[in-house]
């Protein structure tokens, strides 16, 4: 234990190390949300306007939502396990005594708390400058079951991440290219991080709400406003258990075939 | 006597002026010919890998479709944006990728600098007898964007047939087309820029391209102080919003003049902030 605890230390003092390069990521996360907040702010202009089942209090919670649950879910430092892999410079790291796997699950979870601290920092800010309407949830339950779908996502979220690490394997060139499409395009739209996706028609949400990226962020931001409620959000929380385990078995087995296909080229 | 010394005058200028020309032409020949040899290689390296191209141009053509989805979706339901219809917010959406696609098709080195200036490389382009500055800025054309390029000028000239220009208004959009496309290279300049002083270029083109993702939407949707700050001091607005305006018939010659002005000064002011980050080069890793 305590070494994994040395790895989240050091790498929460490597994070500080390049101190310009964080400022400029949280900067960049900043000047996303004021995209999507000036966006829906046009929208839920005129005072009482209801539109895809929101008024602007829950449209703009929403989007102040999204500072905290992508800072929850989607800040990792596991997608430099492909460019380990890409320069065969995981061999290092396989023959230390540490489970890989933990390894950046630590380095992950020590991103995580890092950027969730300028996360409070940055809504705060943006809280005073922009004065939005917010809703406060203050079920006890519903607030204990938002933070339990956060924990599901963080999961589901370094399973997607590790499966996308694994192309280099067998194509060291294509280390940025998985996560591209994958981390990049694929979960930005269909997790909810541009919008929520109730604002798509029903048929399309239906086939969404069977793939895991709805449960990374647009599920837990619905539990947390109140519009998912009983059954639904347990039959949520089922699916994206499942996908947890479905991911983590084919992980472990594309994971398995990888490092016995591997080359360990430029070693 | 004095009406041929005048002949005389006018025949020694005219020549001048043509000897001047031709070499003016001569060199752009010559660099047109460096940046097409650069650009071919350019494309074999990324046609080479087959695979990442293959991803790389998927990727790009879901994030197009997708925000077209989402932009028909929210337009219809919320039955307009700032004041603007469907078709006219998905031709914002369409300028906004001219600008951003064309730029990113000729700067993609820009992205590459940094590796340069950490490993001292940038000591080799500097010796070479072609401008620095061309070559870092131009010296890798993106294949993939490229192939995004034709499809997205034919839906741009499709949905903007649809909002009825007249002939002064398409002139006036593709003149404020080229004046986009001026500030944006200022801007990529003064990116690689900083990238000499700083050695840190990744995060600063990737802020630009944040700020420039403003432009995805009219700058209409913008509260102000933001939306000053979009329209003058990073010019966002006049780079993607006032071409589409333009076409509409919603923008007046003062605001044109304006935008010519601004993008002859940024482009003066980029070359000179170019030259200053120059000397301040300091070979750190050769």
């Amino acid at each position: 234990m305590s070494k994994y605890l040395q790895v989240f230390k050091i790498s929460l003092e490597q994070e500080f190390a390049y101190r310009l390069n964080f400022i400029m990521w949280r900067i960049r996360n900043v000047l996303q949300i004021l995209v999507v907040f000036f966006l829906w702010d046009s929208i839920f202009y005129f005072q009482g306007r209801e539109l895809f089942g929101y008024d602007r209090d829950k449209i703009l919670t929403y989007v102040f939502g999204l500072i905290f649950v992508k800072a929850f879910v989607l800040s990792a430092r596991a997608q430099d396990v492909a460019g380990e892999i890409g320069r065969g410079e995981i061999l290092n790291s396989l023959l230390k005594p540490l489970n890989y796997f933990k390894y950046w699950l630590t380095r992950d979870i020590s991103s995580k708390s890092l950027n969730l601290f300028f996360a409070v920092i940055e809504f705060g800010f943006l809280f005073i400058i922009l004065k939005p309407p917010f809703f406060f949830q203050t079920n006890p339950l519903i607030i204990f079951l938002f933070f339990l779908c956060i924990l599901i996502a963080m999961f589901i979220f370094y399973l997607i991440v590790f499966l996308v690490n694994a192309i280099p394997f067998w194509a060291p060139e294509m280390s940025w290219g998985g996560h591209f499409l994958v981390t990049i395009i694929l979960v930005e739209f269909l997790s909810g991080s541009l919008f929520p996706l109730d604002i798509l028609p029903q048929n399309i949400q239906n086939i969404l709400n069977l793939t895991p990226f709805p449960y990374l962020i647009y599920f837990p931001l619905q539990v947390y406003l109140g519009k998912i409620e009983g059954l639904l959000i347990l039959k949520g929380i089922i699916i994206s258990v499942v996908w947890v385990l479905v991911l983590w078995f084919v992980m472990n087995w594309i994971w398995k075939k990888g490092l016995k296909a591997y080359q360990a080229y430029g070693r | 006597m004095e009406d041929k010394k005048e002949t005389k005058n006018f025949h020694l200028n005219f020549s001048a002026f043509f000897e001047k020309s031709e070499i003016i032409f001569r060199r752009l020949g010559y660099y047109f010919r460096i940046w097409f040899m650069m650009s071919k290689n350019s494309f074999l390296m990324f046609l080479n890998q087959k695979s990442v191209f293959v991803i790389f141009l998927t990727g790009k053509i879901l994030r197009f479709l997708f925000y077209i989805f989402f932009l028909i979706f929210l337009v219809k339901g919320a039955d307009g944006l700032a004041g603007y219809n469907t078709n006219q917010a998905i031709f914002f959406f369409l300028t906004f990728m001219v600008v951003d696609t064309t730029a990113q098709f000729l700067y993609r080195d820009v992205y590459r600098f940094r590796q340069l200036i950490v490993t001292g490389d940038f000591d080799l382009v500097l010796v070479k007898p072609v401008n620095a500055l061309f070559r870092v800025l131009m010296g890798g054309a993106d294949v993939a964007d490229l192939m995004t390029l034709p499809p997205l000028y034919l839906a741009t000239i499709y949905v903007g047939n649809l909002l009825s220009p007249t002939p002064a208004h398409v002139f006036l959009y593709l003149f404020l087309i080229i004046v986009g496309l001026m500030i944006s290279t200022a801007f990529h300049i003064i990116v690689l820029s900083f990238g000499i002083i700083t050695f840190e270029i990744d995060h600063s083109i990737m802020i630009y391209r944040d700020i420039s993702n403003m432009g995805r939407f009219p700058i209409d949707i913008y509260k102000e102080p933001l939306k000053s700050a979009l329209t003058y001091f990073v010019p966002i607005g006049i780079m993607v919003t006032l071409p589409a305006k333009a076409l509409m018939g919603l923008v007046n010659f003062q605001s044109v003049i304006v935008a010519f002005l601004l993008s002859i000064l940024l482009t003066i002011a980029s070359t000179r902030f170019w030259k200053f980050a120059l000397s301040k080069y300091s070979s750190a890793s050769s």
